[in-house]
């Protein structure tokens, strides 16, 4: 049920599963709950934390509690419009990444297991994003599927050397 | 909801006639029968992708000629590609660039046909079971959870037509049940007739003048490059290891495939001359010229999760769809065993 609240809210229901997850909500004191702190979590991650009660301090310390999340939301794709090849899910291009542990201490020192029972990624500081040459060609090797970038003639990437 | 999730097999039973028998089906047959239907079956339609904001559509007709799985895909938005496979070997053309790639698959998916390496593997990685029947794409379906035992793959929701098994949905979710990656038939026919005239690509005869993009691959026995994977995530198996030879890159690059039944990771190694991919594109950014060593990349995008560690003379990269955590554990324990 709680699921079904927070894709309601993502808006991610159809119209009668919405009305189901509705009804379900306001049938119980707990899910009433739930949808209330749905939404203050939504507020706290869009910086809009208007109440300060205890609950909204509850949700805060829960945030701080979770791990970093690389990319919170589905909006990873800055070249959204860019046309993706259905079957094959090509990703049109991973230009950019976000370097982490910069600083001098080895990968095993590294903050990943710091905040979290489950291990999960988490950068230190995103201490710059740069470009990464030659990535996309592990991209289209992984997917096997090549993008438009892959072939442009102007890149010197055409089709290695021949 | 979990008592009603307890009655559900029973009020199929009652509600779906025929098919009943099928929902006595535990959900590891379920998966064994999609994996099976995908590529044993005839069939053809329309398929919806969407990943992120970007969404796509393409076409696929799929037949088993003289017991060769034959496949056409076409992408139907955008520059126009098709795809022709013969078994495992793969034929991509791409008329802007004139170019037909030639590639064996390994690591690419095709859904419907999602599941890599022996389906039983999954159930190591993911706790198995079956949702409710829908209609989908006009046909009844199962829907069959994978929910992941730890933080290192995602969550699927795959859906399969009641009759033959073929996967009509497949949905990736992340940990906090938002939907990263779908694929879906907007129409689908089964069986019938599909010719071979139907399979072959509608480049067939002006790509004789194209380029043909076939970068050799030689597969290794296990073991064979000296590279492993110390810290495998549980379920996940070595199913292929290659050295690749690749544009840009003057030597061969291994690459390591992984799978857990589903997911898949690539482990690409590559030697590194002076100065390193790494240090080169940081000091591209002009920044922190001289400044601490680059140790670790790591970047996300949709489903597909992207590591990068600089080690020794060599460069590892881990791409995979799976949780930034997944490809994070496998780059940092890839090593030489027999080296040390």
């Amino acid at each position: 049920m709680t699921q079904e609240l927070s894709s309601l809210m993502d808006g991610e229901l159809e119209a009668d599963e919405a009305r189901r997850a509705i009804r379900g909500c306001c049938g119980s004191e707990a899910l009433k709950d739930t949808w209330q702190t749905y939404h203050l979590i939504g507020d706290a991650m869009r910086g809009e934390s208007p109440c300060r009660g205890a609950a909204t301090r509850r949700i805060m310390e829960a945030l701080e509690r979770e791990p970093t999340v690389l990319a919170p939301r589905l909006r990873l794709g800055a070249s959204a419009g860019r046309i993706a090849f259905a079957a094959a899910a090509s990703v049109a291009t991973v230009a950019v990444v976000g370097w982490i542990g910069m600083q001098d201490r080895a990968p095993a020192d590294g903050p990943a297991l710091a905040r979290s029972d489950a291990p999960a990624a988490q950068p230190v500081a995103v201490a710059n994003v740069v470009p990464l040459r030659n990535m996309n060609d592990y991209v289209v090797y992984h997917r096997q599927m090549p993008n438009a970038e892959f072939y442009r003639p102007a890149s010197n990437q055409a089709v290695g050397g021949r | 909801m979990r008592r009603l999730a307890a009655a559900l097999p029973a009020l199929v039973l009652l509600a779906s006639g025929p098919s009943a028998a099928e929902t006595g089906i535990d959900p590891i047959t379920w998966l064994q029968r999609a994996a099976a239907s995908a590529r044993q079956a005839t069939y053809s339609g329309t398929i919806m992708h969407v990943q992120g904001e970007r969404s796509s559509t393409s076409r696929i007709t799929h037949l088993v000629v003289a017991g060769i799985e034959q496949e056409k895909i076409e992408s139907l938005d955008g520059p126009r590609r098709e795809v022709v496979r013969r078994g495992n070997e793969m034929q991509c053309f791409f008329p802007d660039a004139k170019t037909v790639r030639i590639d064996r698959r390994v690591t690419a998916r095709f859904f419907p046909s999602l599941f890599s390496g022996p389906v039983e593997a999954i159930a190591e990685g993911y706790h198995l079971k079956l949702g409710a029947v829908e209609r989908v794409a006009g046909l009844d379906c199962q829907w069959i959870h994978l929910d992941p035992k730890d933080a290192l793959r995602y969550a699927q929701r795959l859906c399969a037509e009641l009759g033959s098994g073929l996967l009509l949905r497949a949905t990736t979710l992340n940990a906090r049940n938002q939907v990263l990656e779908q694929y879906g038939f907007i129409d689908v026919r089964l069986g019938g007739d599909v010719s071979k005239r139907d399979l072959r690509s509608t480049f067939q005869a002006q790509s004789k003048d194209w380029r043909r993009d076939e970068q050799p691959s030689v597969e290794q026995a296990a073991g064979a490059t000296g590279w492993a994977v110390a810290q495998l995530p549980p379920g996940f198996r070595v199913v292929g290891e290659m050295q690749r030879a690749m544009p840009n890159r003057p030597a061969p690059v291994t690459q390591l495939v992984l799978s857990d039944g589903f997911a898949s990771m690539s482990v690409f190694i590559e030697p590194v001359t002076a100065p390193p991919p790494v240090n080169e594109a940081a000091s591209q950014s002009g920044e922190r010229r001289g400044g601490p060593r680059l140790t670790e990349a790591i970047s996300q995008e949709g489903t597909l999760s992207v590591y990068a560690r600089p080690a020794g003379e060599h460069l590892i990269t881990v791409l995979g769809e799976v949780p930034p955590a997944a490809a994070q554990q496998v780059g940092r324990s890839v090593g030489r065993p027999a080296a040390r």
